[in-house]
Order: structure tokens, then sequence, then C-alpha cells
């Protein structure tokens, strides 16, 4: 096969010759996967990878979807949405995937988007923080089963009613979900009559963030919300941390995940925000889930790994209900999804596609004895109120 | 005359056989020809080495992109018309990089397309800023017929816009105004003592390649329906040249053959490895080295009479 060396094709029925009986003359079910592995979003997408690609193994295990195996056609984008268009042209047209996981960035998710039509393809977001995509930019065939970036953003700002600040500042990465989940915390925290300072946007790949920095301090802000991902985040945190920034001001982010904690050691510490998952969220569900992950690679699973993991569960319920991966049947199976996955209930909406969910709030702490600093949970808020209205990006109450 | 019209059956006869993977790379490729193709008028025959020629490629793909997403206008037009204004801003362009010659004005090229991206990537309401603009629909029309937007009509549009810029060239370069850009080519300076303007025609080719470079741009936003910063940056530029020289200046057949070449072997080698950039590199160096007349070159050089004909 010439794709092989590149495309990492997932055959995990090889592995288990139990199930290779039964899936043996079924045809695959093809999954593409275009996925930022190279770039400032690279490491998201290696978490985006290794959770589909644990999720299919598991499933391929257990008899496949369908009775047919799961195999992912995966390509890099490089986190470039003209290239994500392309790589997912290519899978579609030429591996023949009707089913799309993957593309790290919501600029790449919002390039593809408007072709799912012309495709017949239906694509499962695990990791798309973009409020648009379930809203004014939604089309039939995209669904979301991740926290969104307003829902991220909400909880964060629902925590924040508790707290006293005198003065907010933010900082986001220069695009499509940096963007969004400003605009929401903005709307937010006025909405709450609290003072909202300022906000600056880095762009995707920024290495030295002093100048950002010195912005921050001088603005008088007390508490600063943060929206980066990958090495933008990891750079940020710890340049922070070198300007004495977190002694002045409360970092707040929107994503917490165990690669920017790693990256940056004790700088993150303290750090507050909204997780979309973590190892250390409650119940038995992520408690199996965690344990088989530990077997598999020896470590607990990242942000995205668990936000990939919910999402190929809403997936194989869906082609469950519908008996089918055809694009017409399989959307409206998803429209009635709901689950009980690793972050609690999931229920997909039909109204905008999103995947209501809990929202949670993590701090970054250090216990006694352990090595790293981990998240843990401080509070979890209810899907009804993190979860904005259909179509809506902002919140009434 | 002939040749051209049994390729242009040959193309027009793809749609049948082919299955729609195929297409997309072939409609692709003639994109990406009619670009080299507009290069080569610079390139090739006034020797006007741009660097910058993603410039012409990115200002029609916002501009028709701009014009599909907010106007009723039909995809043809919408093409034409970014064509158009790609050559018309050209014009000042042409203006202030003719004031140099030789490595300045390639610089000079490189410089403005530098520029055009650094807007790109301020001026969101225009360009969608990092997210460039997504969804841009391939509107139906003119008179009614939505065969343009279709995959296929989309091709016969492509081709249509390659062979009428081919015989658009042709035309200018077999003109007398071509004999006066060869004549630059060759010697400037004799050009000009015989009493010619050499920098209005200067300005002129640059204003003509800017235009057809302008309509493959065009060309590209709805045939991916996107368009980002990319397609001002100057990997393109350099990409396009590469295109140009592997396959033989001043033909204008050849930069089309070159394109497709360049887009075939990079589809193939990315198969097997990232880095195909560098083995295309070595390709390169082979042509610059050993076949500095291009694809066209090789494939004349057992047919030596049809080099004058």
């Amino acid at each position: 096969m010439p794709g092989m060396h590149r495309r990492a094709l997932l055959m995990s029925a090889l592995a288990s010759p139990v199930v290779l009986r039964h899936a043996r003359g079924e045809t695959p079910i093809k999954i593409g996967m275009p996925v930022a592995l190279t770039g400032p979003a690279g490491e998201i997408g290696a978490q985006m990878r290794r959770g589909a690609e644990f999720w299919a193994k598991h499933t391929n295990a257990k008899g496949g979807l369908l009775g047919r195996p799961i195999e992912l056609v995966i390509q890099d984008t490089g986190g470039d949405p003209a290239s994500c268009v392309r790589k997912a042209q290519d899978v579609v047209e030429r591996d023949g995937c009707r089913l799309l996981f993957g593309m790290t960035l919501s600029s790449e998710a919002l390039a593809v988007v408007p072709k799912l039509a012309e495709w017949n393809a239906v694509f499962m977001s695990s990791d798309n923080g973009d409020g648009r995509l379930t809203g004014s930019s939604l089309v039939p065939n995209f669904f979301r089963a991740n926290t969104s970036g307003p829902m991220g953003t909400r909880a964060v700002s629902l925590y924040l009613r508790q707290a006293q600040f005198k003065g907010f500042y933010a900082i986001g990465m220069d695009y499509a979900w940096g963007r969004n989940s400003i605009g929401v915390f903005k709307d937010e925290i006025q909405k709450a009559g609290q003072n909202f300072i300022g906000d600056v946007y880095s762009p995707i790949g920024t290495k030295d963030f002093s100048t950002y920095i010195a912005k921050i301090r001088q603005s008088g802000a007390d508490a600063c919300f943060i929206v980066m991902q990958g090495d933008d985040n990891a750079a940020f945190l710890s340049q922070a941390k070198q300007y004495r920034l977190p002694d002045k001001v409360q970092l707040l982010t929107e994503i917490v995940d165990l690669n920017s904690i790693a990256a940056t050691g004790d700088a993150s510490i303290g750090l507050i925000g909204s997780s979309r998952y973590s190892f250390t969220f409650p119940g038995a569900a992520n408690a199996e889930f965690v344990e088989m992950w530990k077997k598999e690679y020896k470590t607990v699973p990242d942000t995205f790994e668990g936000e990939q993991w919910q999402a190929g569960q809403v997936l194989a319920a869906g082609i469950a209900a519908a008996g089918s991966i055809d694009a017409e049947k399989l959307r409206v199976a998803l429209e009635h999804v709901e689950i009980d996955s690793i972050k609690g209930h999931v229920k997909i909406r039909a109204c905008d596609h999103q995947g209501e969910q809990q929202g949670f709030m993590v701090k970054v702490v250090k216990k006694e004895g352990a090595a790293k600093p981990t998240p843990e949970l401080i509070a979890t808020f209810p899907a009804d109120r993190v979860t904005p209205g259909c179509g809506k990006m902002t919140y009434d109450s | 005359m002939r040749t051209t019209l049994a390729v242009a059956a040959l193309l027009a006869l793809m749609p049948l056989g082919l299955p729609p993977y195929a297409m997309t790379l072939l409609t692709e490729a003639l994109i990406m020809g009619l670009f080299a193709m507009s290069l080569d008028l610079m390139v090739g025959y006034a020797r006007l080495i741009s660097f910058g020629h993603a410039a012409a490629y990115g200002l029609g793909a916002y501009t028709c992109g701009n014009i599909l997403l907010h106007t009723d206008i039909p995809l043809p037009f919408a093409v034409l018309l970014s064509g158009l204004f790609s050559g018309t801003v050209s014009i000042g362009v042409a203006w202030v990089c003719t004031q140099a010659t030789g490595v300045s004005f390639s610089m000079l090229t490189l410089a403005f397309a530098q520029l055009l991206y650094a807007v790109a990537f301020k001026w969101t309401d225009a360009t969608g800023a990092s997210d460039g603009l997504a969804g841009i629909p391939r509107r139906p029309g003119p008179f009614g017929t939505t065969f343009f937007a279709s995959k296929i009509g989309f091709y016969y549009l492509t081709m249509a816009c390659l062979f009428g810029g081919f015989l658009f060239a042709r035309a200018l370069v077999r003109s007398p105004f071509g004999a006066v850009l060869r004549g630059i080519r060759e010697n400037e300076a004799k050009t000009l003592s015989l009493g010619y303007n050499t920098r209005l025609y200067k300005i002129a080719v640059v204003a003509a390649s800017y235009m057809l470079g302008g309509m493959a741009g065009a060309l590209y936003a709805p045939f991916a329906g996107f368009a980002n910063t990319e397609l001002l940056f100057w990997l393109l530029s350099g990409q396009v040249l590469i295109m140009v020289i592997v396959g033989g200046t001043g033909t204008l057949v050849g930069p089309i053959l070159g394109a497709a070449f360049f887009l075939f072997v990079q589809q193939q080698l990315s198969i097997y490895t990232d880095s195909w950039a560098l083995f295309f590199g070595v390709i390169f160096i082979g042509f610059v080295l050993f076949a500095p007349q291009g694809i066209l070159g090789l494939a004349r050089r057992g047919r030596p009479t049809e080099q004058h004909r």
C-alpha cells in the first residue's frame, strides 16, 4: 500500500486474531483525520491522534462498528486551514472516507465545514472551540462532542462571580478561537458589572511574549484571562513566571491541559481555569478509562485524548443507532444521541449539534510528594448553565 | 494551432474517464498552469524576474472570494473581474518596481507581495486575517445556468480560462509588442535607443501578467472554497518561479507543463515522505544544470525543427 509510510493506518483488528475472524471480509469504516501534527498546534494534534487510535483499537477489539473494523486515515495539516481543506479533500475523494475527525484549529474546521455537504461526509469535532461552528457557521453535517470555547469561558465566568477582582485583562491567540472566546468572556464580565480593561492577541506561533506581558502588567488588572493552547500556551506561562506576572495578577485560562503544565513545571501552580477534560474528573467511567489508558501508554490521558475518546463514543452511538454510516441517516441518529461519558452525561442537541455537558473548573496544585503539579477539580457546573442557547455564543443570565 | 486544439479536445474528454479525485488534481493543475504561464510573460519574454508573483494570485483570490461571498455576480464574471482588478492594481506596483532593474526589481516585487501579505493579516474584514475566507460559494449563472457551479462545469471553466489566457498571451508575444519585449530581454539599452519607452512596455507586460495570474487566483478561491494568507506568501512566489523554470521559460506552454509536473511530483513524493520539498529541490537543481530549457526543451530536443516553427 503506497500510503503506508505516511498515513498511519490503524487496523487494530490485525492485532487480535479473534476479532480478525469476525471482521474478515467486512469492508472497514474509514475515518479521515486531517490533523495538525507539526507546527505550534502539533502537540494538540498528537493528543487527538493518540485519542483516536486508542478509541479505534478499543472499538475494534470489541468487534468494530456494525461488525466492521475502523480504519483511521491520518494526514498532517500543519495547522494551516488551506492545507487542511486539501488534506480533507484527499481523504474524502482519494481514500473514500465519509466520516471525519481531527482539524485541530477552529480556523481549519471553519474552512472545511462548508464542503461537507458536497462530500456527503460527517465531521465529529473533538476539540474545535469557536462558537460559530454551532452558530452562524453551522452546517448539517457538523457535530461537536467537545466543550466549546464559549462553554469553557462560561465556566470561568460563573466561577468568577464568587471571586473579587478589580479588573480583567485578556490575552488570546490571534485566530478564530482566541477572538471568539475573549469576545464571550468580555460579554460575560461586563454583564456581571465587572471591569474589563482590555485585550490583546498574539499571532499563532509567537515565541517571545515579553511585550504582551508588559502590557498586561501595566494595565492595572489583577486578573488575566488566557485563551491559548499548545506551544504558545507553554511559552506564555513560563515567560509570565519569569516576569513574575502571577505575583501581581491571577492567571485564569480557558484550557488547563497536562501538556502545558509539564512544559512549564511549577510556573503553572496556582493557575485557575476551566478544563475540557482531566484524568482527575470524578466518576467510575472516567476511572475505568484512565486505567485502560495507563495500561496502554503508561501515563494518564491528557485533555484532548479524553475529548477525542468522548467524540469517538458519541460517533459510535450515532452509528449504532443509524445502523449505517450514510450521512443522511447518521445525521438524524446523531441528533438524538445521549451517552454517559467520561465527562458525565452528554446529549447532542438537534438544534445546533452541540454536545450538552458539564463545565469543570480546576486549579493547578502540587500535592506534597508529587513529582509535578496536577489539576484539581474546584467547581462543577451543570450542563444547562454552561451550554449556550441554541445556535448562540452568549448567555442571558 | 492544431496542437492547441488537439490538447484542448483531449482535456475536454478527461471528465468522462477520470474519478473525482483525479479531476480535483487536474483542475488544480490547470489553475497552477495558468498562474505559471502568467509569470512566464514577465520572466520568459522581458526578463523581469518576479519574486512576488503570489501577489497577483492572492489579490485575485481575495477579490473573487469577496465578490462571491457578498454579491450575486455569476462565477465566470467574478473570475474575470478579479483578473482585471489584479491587473489594474499591478499598474501601480509595476510603476514603482520598474524604477529598478535586475535583482533590485526582483526584491521590490518580493517586498510588495510581503506588504500585501502583512496587510491581509490585519485587514480582518476583507481577508478574515489568519482564519481566511471560508465557504466561498460558486455562484450560479450567467443566465440561470448552474453548470459552472458543478465539479465538471468548474473544470471546463478553468480550462476555458487557461486556453483563453494562453491564446491571449500567445497573441501578445507574437505581436510587435512582443518583439519589443524580446528586445528588452536581449538588450534593453539598445531597445531604448531605438526609441521605445521600455518602461511603459514593462509596465504593460506586468499588468497583463498580473491579470492572468489574478484570474488563476480567482479560480482557486471557489475551487478550494477557501482563501487565506498562504496565497500571498513568498513560498508560493518561489514555487511558481520553479514551475516556470522547470517547464521552460519563454515558451508559455512549458510553464503549464511545469506546473502540472510540480503538482504531480509533489503529490507522489508526499505519499512517501513529508520532506518532499527536499527531493523536489534536487530535481530542480538537476533541471537547472542539465536541462536549462526545461521540460519543453527536453521534449523538443528530439525534434529540432519544432524550435523554429
